[in-house]
């Protein structure tokens, strides 16, 4: 029988090291011990959850229910918890911290992991909170103080070890003496770390074969914000329109057709014109692409396609109003074999294969030399319909699951704003205890008006500087909130701009990030709520950028893995 | 809030002042005459009149402000002072080198101003004293239950171990630690134990103060008197982390020595691998101890989670109220 605490030492360990081959060491040291279903259940819980990738789950366990957990078996109140968090900056670290002398004693909740991950995962089928939390107060008291902040970490939006799901793969790769690409590529196939571990323990990783009709990641583009990020490498990269859809994966053999979503859900039933036109042509494959609306011969703005989503049974009326499609983009698996590891221009070939066969539509390749040609392609791509351009390095493997930039996207900023920051905020994670959130205003006459909060876009150094600055020209304070004086001038980007009653200037920013620091300006040469409305005015009609999940996170929000 | 909060004193927007002296107590602005708790920078602002303190508060004081030269007034710990109408004692707060606590009594009662305080062995600081009193006015740096610090012999222990550790990996240890008070400490623990230190020029300059005071460093060195070598130990103050003078060490694992030290946002903030909260601050058990010994009728909170400090103590039938409002941690720690 294997111990929580041996899990918990070791990520306690990972995090106190900046040494990645240490981290290794550690996480590989708690798992080596370890075989058969306790192997899986730690492999899974090292890499920050009880379940396989290709579950989806999460344990949906919100901040109030932990709170009142924490609360009962410690014995403070929430305020006091609320508070306690805010100051440590994290709940997990702040819940341990606060459990009695009496957790300490060795040996004394004897928390195993197998039972660990089974109330975990218990917590998943659970629809009461007061079920939920009566786990949760079964576990914190019979938790250590080290246990308690992993447990809690677990359930609060990320262990932040410094180990990612590629550490962990290392990790296995060390304890079992396995080949780290075998490791990673019998976890990409499976979509399980823990099945993964047990393979390599096994000396089974071969085994493990990619399987149609069974999720996978999907490969990610980093952004660029102007063509002159990427003309100099363009020599190397394939061009494509953005899509404004739904990103799916098309899994299909014979006439058995299943549609997986970003989130890894079946999403089938909603498109079922997809589902038959896939079934018809002969043979088996695995595509990535989008669904879009379409009508005549071009795509249809994601307003109108946001009417299909959620409908399970979409009924026949509305299958004729908004008729959808699949563009597909990439070949990942043609027969029996698997492409993710062959160039894209190899996959692209496969899939234009395909194509002649029907059944979908299929993605325009083109190739540009230079600046002014990309800023064509824009336009071209906007008029059609379309949200801007992808970039695909020809000779990268598929990443499933990463973010790389082998693959690129530009979704051109609509206008930049220059805006004053109005008040800072601690941030979360990473970014905890570092004033990182900005809410910002444009002027209005004498006054400012706010009109939106950024999270991202400055470095970890800039967010130091103008920390202290910020402390400096507090005026008041809210609780975490300070009220700064109208002094610091930032240049925005975003998506789009949208008639929101959220902020004082009666407008809100999609995507909001901040693009640099305009320390040449004054507050007085801000942009103006009627600079706003004009933007505003100019977009009406324009196509909208689909929500990407995980793009934009409210600090505290419960975050699924 | 009410001038009539604690006896003695008055709490106006820019201090806490004491009319039977005509004086303030740690003001942060220049004052014609201030007691002077400390020597933390944060309670002892530069430019004051006349200054009342420590022996060893006032000479880190003319240390630290070397142009200042107004008239000072020497009190030693449990000598008392007549004023109008009220006498004045200070008393060991077991902080730092010098640190006291002030009391004020009189016929309208009596009032404990605790300044910054640790209940506790230290190594330089005389041990904190907790006299009655029927007002107290606490800091409350750290008041709240997530602020409890292992024991000093714990820390001392890890400190030593964790600085062993690094010369057998070959790396040097860096430790951050506040240039008054924690770097000394560190630096005579790792004497103890046979381990040499450099220290920075801000905690340097103050040893003398300590040697007058009967500590000696016979295993420190300034920081240019030489580059760091294998087997020595680096102190610096917590912001000099990203600079060249650690920077140039090229082989080194950083420690953050801080009561902040609990929360594993430290790491990121201070490049450090090594958390030790060793804290000359009372953690939160020793805050309400204090406050249960001196049995004041009333508590008033200021520094760190004042408000929240004042709110548990409420709850624990304590009349508590925070000085003043902003309940937030301080940006420094001192």
């Amino acid at each position: 029988m294997s111990e929580y605490c041996a899990l918990a030492d070791a990520l306690e360990g990972a995090a106190a090291t900046r040494s990645k081959l240490v981290k290794i060491e550690r996480l590989a040291a708690a798992l080596a011990p370890l075989s058969g279903e306790e192997l899986v259940a730690a492999a899974r819980l090292l890499s920050g959850s009880p379940f396989a990738e290709w579950e989806q789950a999460v344990t949906s366990v919100g901040w109030a229910t932990l709170a009142r957990a924490a609360s009962a078996v410690t014995g403070w109140d929430k305020e006091t918890i609320g508070a306690s968090a805010r100051a440590i900056g994290d709940l997990g670290e702040a819940i341990g911290l606060m459990l009695p002398e009496e957790n300490e004693q060795p040996g004394r909740g004897g928390l195993q992991v197998l039972e660990v991950e089974t109330r975990l995962r218990e917590l998943a089928t659970l629809r009461k909170a007061a079920q939920k939390q009566a786990i949760l107060e079964d576990l914190l008291r019979r938790a250590s103080r080290v246990e308690a902040r992993y447990l809690v970490k677990t359930l609060s939006g990320g262990l932040r070890v410094g180990a990612d799901l590629a550490t962990v793969e290392e990790a296995i790769a060390a304890a079992f003496h396995a080949e780290r690409e075998t490791v990673a590529r019998a976890r990409r196939d499976c979509g399980d770390i823990g099945e993964t571990a047990e393979a390599a323990r096994a000396g089974t990783l071969d085994a493990i074969r990619f399987r149609l009709f069974h999720p996978i990641g999907f490969m990610l583009a980093s952004p660029i914000e102007n063509p002159e990020e990427i003309v100099p490498e363009l020599p190397l990269f394939a061009v494509e329109d953005k899509f404004d859809g739904i990103r799916a994966h098309a899994h299909k053999s014979g006439s058995r057709v299943v549609l997986f979503s970003r989130t890894l859900d079946d999403v089938t039933a909603q498109f079922p014109e997809i589902a038959l036109a896939l079934a018809a042509p002969p043979g088996q494959f695995l595509l990535d692409g989008e669904i879009v609306a379409w009508t005549g011969d071009r795509a249809d703005s994601f307003f109108r396609l946001q009417r299909r989503l959620g409908r399970k049974a979409p009924p026949a009326d509305l299958l004729a109003e908004i008729p959808v499609a699949f563009i597909a983009y990439d070949c990942l698996a043609s027969g029996e074999t698997p492409l993710f590891e062959r160039p894209w221009s190899e996959r692209r070939k496969e899939l234009e294969r395909l194509a002649e066969g029907g059944g979908f539509l299929l993605s325009r390749v083109r190739r540009a030399s230079d600046g002014p040609g990309l800023e064509a392609f824009f336009s071209e791509a906007r008029e059609r319909g379309n949200e801007g351009l992808m970039f695909k390095r020809e000779d990268s493997p598929y990443q499933a699951g990463k973010r790389g930039r082998a693959w690129r996207k530009w979704k051109k900023a609509l206008a930049t704003l220059d805006v004053v920051v109005t008040a800072v905020e601690q941030g979360n994670g990473k970014r905890a205890g570092m004033l990182s959130d900005y809410t910002f205003a444009v002027r209005d006459g004498d006054r400012l008006v706010n009109i939106g909060k950024a999270y991202t876009g400055l470095t970890d150094e800039e967010i130091r500087r103008m920390g202290s600055v910020f402390r400096k020209i507090t005026v008041a304070k809210y609780g975490p909130v300070r009220a700064v004086a109208p002094q610091v001038v930032l240049e925005v980007a975003f998506d789009t701009i949208q008639k929101s009653a959220r902020h004082k200037s009666g407008f809100a920013l999609r995507f909001p990030r901040i693009v640099r620091l305009r320390e040449d300006k004054t507050p007085e040469e801000a942009d103006t709520v009627e600079s706003v409305e004009a933007i505003w005015r100019g977009i009406q009609g324009m196509p909208v950028a689909a929500p990407e999940p995980g793009a934009e996170r409210p600090p505290g929000a419960k975050l699924p893995r | 809030m009410a001038d009539s909060a604690a006896p003695h004193l008055e709490l106006r927007p820019e201090g806490i002042f004491v009319p039977a002296f005509d004086a303030w107590i740690d003001p942060h602005a220049p004052a014609p005459r201030a007691i002077v708790s400390h020597a933390h920078a944060d309670h002892a602002a530069p430019g004051h009149g006349e200054v009342w303190a420590t022996a060893a508060t006032l000479g880190i004081y003319r240390r630290r402000n070397p142009e200042w030269s107004g008239p000072a007034r020497t009190l030693a710990y449990g000598e008392t002072v007549q004023g109008a109408g009220a006498e004045l004692t200070l008393f060991p707060s077991g902080h730092i080198l010098g640190s006291a606590q002030v009391r004020i009594e009189g016929a309208s009662g009596s009032v404990l101003y605790t300044g910054d305080f640790r209940r506790g062995a230290s190594r330089t600081a005389t041990p904190a004293q907790a006299p009655r009193a029927d007002v107290l006015v606490t800091e409350s740096t750290f008041g709240l239950p997530v602020f409890r610090f292992p024991t000093r012999a714990a820390l001392e222990a890890r400190l030593v171990s964790a600085c062993q550790a690094a010369a057998d990996d070959g790396v040097i240890p860096v430790l951050l630690a506040y240039a008054l008070g924690k770097s000394q400490e560190a630096a005579l623990v790792l004497a103890e134990a046979g381990i040499p230190t450099v220290l920075h020029g801000a905690m340097w300059k103050l040893l003398p103060e300590y040697e007058a005071a009967g500590f000696v460093f016979p295993l420190s060195r300034p920081y240019d008197s030489g580059p760091v070598q294998p087997g020595e130990v680096l102190i610096v103050p917590p912001n000099c982390a990203r600079t060249p003078v650690v920077r140039q060490v090229r082989k080194r694992r950083i420690a953050y020595l801080s009561g902040w030290a609990l929360r594993e946002a430290s790491r990121a903030e201070h490049d450090a691998e090594i958390l030790l909260p060793f804290s000359d601050h009372a953690d939160f058990d020793e805050l309400l101890a204090h406050a249960a010994e001196v049995a004041p009728r009333r508590v008033l909170t200021h520094h760190g989670y004042a408000r929240d400090f004042a709110r548990i103590l409420q709850a624990r039938g304590v009349d508590a109220v925070p000085l003043a409002e902003g309940g937030e941690r301080a940006a420094e720690d001192p």
